[in-house]
């Protein structure tokens, strides 16, 4: 071979293996771009779903947008991993040729994330459709709107109105947090509920009088009830039977873990009267720390572990869900797994949970031990984990002395008082069995349902005015001012109309409620107390109270 | 003027006359060829790799609790500091796409025959020290793939039979990659290796020196074309030019593609994709395609035949037709580096 002939074949390899050099450099650069953040991942739309990017990205770009910015996007799942249905599914239809569901339930998000769907569907969260017969409910779909259909009484100037949807204030309002009933239209003018389907196991219909029931557009896709959908409400009870909402949380089309970390997200539904969790932290020092230090809480790191990506402050995620360095970074999708107390109802109760995870309510010391799998103090110290990722055992054992003593304090001199005056004027004939269609049912559902609460969660979150003024002091003057002269007012009555035991029964209660210690100084005055907070301002000031 | 040259003459002893010997040796003419200088190039890139590499370890603090941070400081806080480090790592990848081009060169012209079986044996030291360097200077960055890279790494080097988990302890000082371990990688990338390459090229070139760079005729050159140059200044400028162009594919590489900082290291998560550098990319595909302990016995047969290859091509030569079986093996070698390089590239995982 010659010289000549060797003088190719090395410009040939030479130039081969630095234009190689060339292709691994822009994938190397690029991939180290991907790390450092500073590109986009690649991203290749699955097969399956190039129609629907290809189609989508036209009619609705938003939608393909936030799912290109998606780690579903960067992983390679794409429209159809989450959309495919069964043809035996409720809701399925075929679109364009694929067999599909417009709603996405946690059943389909199991197929990937099986953990976190049962842990999900394990916790108070997936339940909270439950409200959809309680107090809340009544209040919505009676006082507020009407359990029915009914027409207009006057017209609406530029609108032909022809009906009103008592269900409105539900649907827009409670529903959007807690979770609507999905509901398809149904041929006979009705709707078709998890309830008429019966879904199996696997969410398939066992039904098949309801599917047929199933009103469908000319395409054949089913249609929707609209006041039903849309609706990310997190306990949202699905067609297949499953209950929830992944994206209340996990918002689609991006599904950020970076959104979901952030208080904001849970903001949606934890802020407001009655349960102003949102505002309790941004109050807090934690929320303070927050908002201060958010460029340092390393937001989009892929496990988010406190105490190893970021230790700057914690979110309501932190505390309640996210892993931390203590519990070897157990991420956990029940909030419930972490709280000690219930606050929910008028008497906070300890979270002893069954084998079902509902909360025990047995009286009887050995029988409710039998009964308990996950005590409040096993909560309390998987939070209390959280909590010593920067405070000492000694810290956060006395915050929750604190947090203790006050919600026992509201319990025991405002709940179970408040809740025994009520039960007497039942038990006495002097109260309808109708919710709020008197003032002191009013007053008692303010002072428990929205005062109570907030001093019991400001107190859990370390917010001290909402502990306080929005808090206890609004409790104190819903009872003395509101609840007890409402009470004493209602006994008065009855006794003018002839109903005396009744009224003495009643006043006997509020009698003994307001003689014990705690109370005494409602009735026989606090002169002596007076006097001590005076002599304790002038020492401290020099100067009398005034 | 002459009290200087008798004062400097008295110290140096050395004449005019023997510096000229010593520094103007004639060169072939063939090297007048810019891809017979590639051997220069290498060596060139070294020079910047030590400038560059002080200047970083100025700053650098090789422990895993610092390391990290000293590297963001000297990207983002240190004047010029993103630069001279990006520098660092492209003169780094040059370096080695150098020394693969200046090997194949070297491979193909049978440049390695008798009686240059020696330096042909430095020469692969060189490459695998230089590779070396590569792997070590990746891992001091401490960002979650270098980290993971050098875990890899450490657990290939277990899987070698019966030296494996010697080997493996003498990489990370101890069993697992621990405190020390940083440490010992920059001990080796900024002290050992680079000695030993400043004591393998005094070698190789004392060697070049001793006998003569291999001069080849091209049918072009044959008539009255001087069959030698003057290295000086003749083979210097062409040096120098090489050298100044090369400063500037440096400087735009690193301007336009600055060297970034992936994850911190984080020993408690394995990144989905664990990617080393470029160029142990045809290691780790032919690891992916044959897994543990026979992609380890292969690696290191081949690399066995790439060091005593000038002695197999020589019993080829002698005892059988195929007198040019090494162009072939070399074509075939050449082709399947790169198509692993390439694979591993565009693989995702």
């Amino acid at each position: 071979m010659t010289l000549e002939i060797k003088r190719v074949i090395i410009a040939a390899l030479g130039g081969l293996f630095l234009l190689s050099l060339v292709f691994v450099q822009r994938m190397e650069t690029a991939r180290k771009a991907e790390e450092a953040g500073l590109r986009g991942p690649h991203i290749a739309v699955p097969s399956d779903s190039k129609a629907c990017v290809d189609c989508h990205a036209e009619e609705n770009p938003g939608i393909v947008s936030h799912w290109t910015g998606s780690t579903h996007a960067e992983r390679g799942v794409g429209c159809y991993s989450c959309h495919a249905a069964d043809r035996e599914e409720a809701d399925s239809y075929l679109h364009h040729g694929v067999q599909i569901a417009t709603v996405v339930t946690p059943r389909d998000c199991a197929n990937c994330h099986d953990a976190e769907a049962d842990e999900f569907a394990q916790s108070h969260h997936a339940a909270a459709g439950n409200i959809l017969a309680s107090l809340d409910n009544f209040l919505a779909e009676t006082v507020e709107g009407a359990r029915m259909d009914f027409n207009p009484h006057s017209p609406t100037p530029g609108r032909a109105i022809q009906v009103v949807n008592g269900y409105a204030s539900a649907n827009s309002g409670c529903q959007q947090c807690h979770g609507a009933k999905v509901a398809l239209d149904a041929t006979d003018g009705g709707v078709v509920t998890v309830d008429d389907l019966q879904p199996d196991e696997n969410g398939i219909p066992t039904n098949l009088d309801a599917v047929g029931r199933i009103a469908r557009d000319e395409n054949g896709r089913p249609l929707i009830n609209s006041r039903t959908w849309p609706n990310t409400g997190i306990g949202r009870l699905n067609l297949d039977g499953s209950k929830g909402s992944c994206t209340a949380c996990h918002s689609r089309h991006d599904f950020s873990p970076r959104r979901a970390r952030q208080p904001e997200n849970c903001g949606k539904c934890h802020l407001g009267p009655d349960h102003p969790q949102k505002e309790i932290y941004e109050e807090s020092k934690h929320g303070i720390a927050f908002r201060d230090l958010k460029d340092d809480m390393n937001l989009d790191a892929e496990n988010w572990v406190l105490g190893e990506d970021y230790s700057a402050a914690p979110t309501c995620a932190t505390c309640h869900m996210s892993g931390n360095i203590r519990n070897g970074g157990r991420i956990t999708h029940d909030p419930g797994e972490r709280i000690s107390w219930t606050n929910r109802p008028p008497v906070s109760l300890a979270m002893d949970t069954d084998i079902n995870h509902e909360i025990v309510t047995e009286t009887d010391p050995e029988a409710r031990r039998a009964l308990i799998h996950d005590s409040w103090n096993q909560k309390r110290d998987r939070m209390k984990d959280v909590c010593s990722n920067c405070h000492t055992d000694d810290y956060v054992n006395s915050f929750y002395k604190q947090y203790d003593n006050l919600v026992v304090l509201f319990n025991e001199k405002f709940a179970k008082p408040g809740l025994q005056i009520m039960a007497a004027l039942v038990d006495n004939g002097l109260r309808t069995p109708t919710n709020f269609d008197e003032e002191i049912e009013w007053s008692w559902f303010y002072l428990w349902h929205h005062e109570g609460r907030r001093a019991r969660h400001g107190a859990s979150m370390m917010a001290p005015d909402y502990t306080h003024w929005h808090g206890m002091y609004e409790v104190a003057e819903r009872f003395y001012m509101a609840l007890i002269p409402q009470a004493r007012e209602i006994a008065q009555h009855a006794a003018a109309g002839g109903r005396r035991s009744a009224a003495n029964a009643v006043n006997a209660v509020i009698d003994g409620i307001l003689s014990r210690p705690e109370h005494i100084w409602f009735e026989e005055g606090a002169e002596a107390q007076t006097e001590a907070i005076r002599q304790a301002m002038e020492r401290r000031y020099g100067v009398p109270n005034r | 003027m002459n009290a200087v040259s008798r004062w400097v003459g008295e110290r140096l002893p050395v004449s005019g006359r023997q510096f000229k010997e010593l520094t103007n040796e004639p060169v072939p003419y063939h090297l007048k060829r810019w891809w017979f200088a590639l051997g220069g190039t290498p060596a060139y890139l070294f020079i910047v790799q030590i400038f560059t590499g002080i200047l970083l370890a100025f700053y650098y603090e090789a422990s895993p609790a610092t390391a990290y941070r000293s590297v963001e400081f000297i990207t983002n806080e240190v004047a010029f500091g993103w630069f001279i480090r990006s520098v660092h790592k492209w003169a780094a990848t040059l370096m080695i796409a150098a020394v693969i081009l200046h090997q194949i060169r070297v491979f193909f012209t049978g440049a390695y025959r008798r009686p240059r079986e020696i330096n042909w044996f430095i020469g692969m030291s060189l490459l695998i020290c230089t590779l070396m360097t590569g792997f070590t200077g990746y891992s001091l960055v401490f960002e979650q793939l270098s980290f993971w890279g050098a875990t890899v790494g450490a657990n290939i080097a277990d899987t070698t039979p019966l030296i494996g988990p010697f080997l493996k302890n003498m990489m990370l000082a101890g069993s697992e990659y621990n405190e020390a371990t940083l440490s010992r990688f920059f001990i080796l990338h900024a002290a050992v290796l680079p000695v030993t390459i400043v004591m393998l090229i005094a070698l190789h070139i004392t060697v070049i020196r001793l006998q003569g760079i291999t001069e080849f005729r091209f049918k072009d050159e044959e008539g009255g074309t001087p069959k030698t140059f003057n290295f000086f200044p003749d083979h210097l400028y062409t040096e120098l030019i090489i050298g100044l162009v090369l400063m500037i594919l440096l400087s735009a590489l690193a301007t336009i593609f600055p060297a970034t900082m992936g994850p911190q290291a984080n020993p408690l998560q394995t990144p989905e994709v664990i990617k080393p550098e470029w160029f142990f990319y045809v290691a780790f595909r032919w690891l992916k395609l044959f897994g543990g302990t026979a992609a380890i016995l292969s690696m290191g047969f081949i690399i066995f035949t790439m060091f005593t290859w000038p002695f197999i091509d020589g019993w080829f030569r002698k005892h059988t037709k195929f007198q040019e079986a090494s162009v072939w093996v070399g074509v075939f070698g050449v082709l399947a580096v790169i198509s692993l390089t390439v694979w591993e590239a565009v693989a995702r995982h």
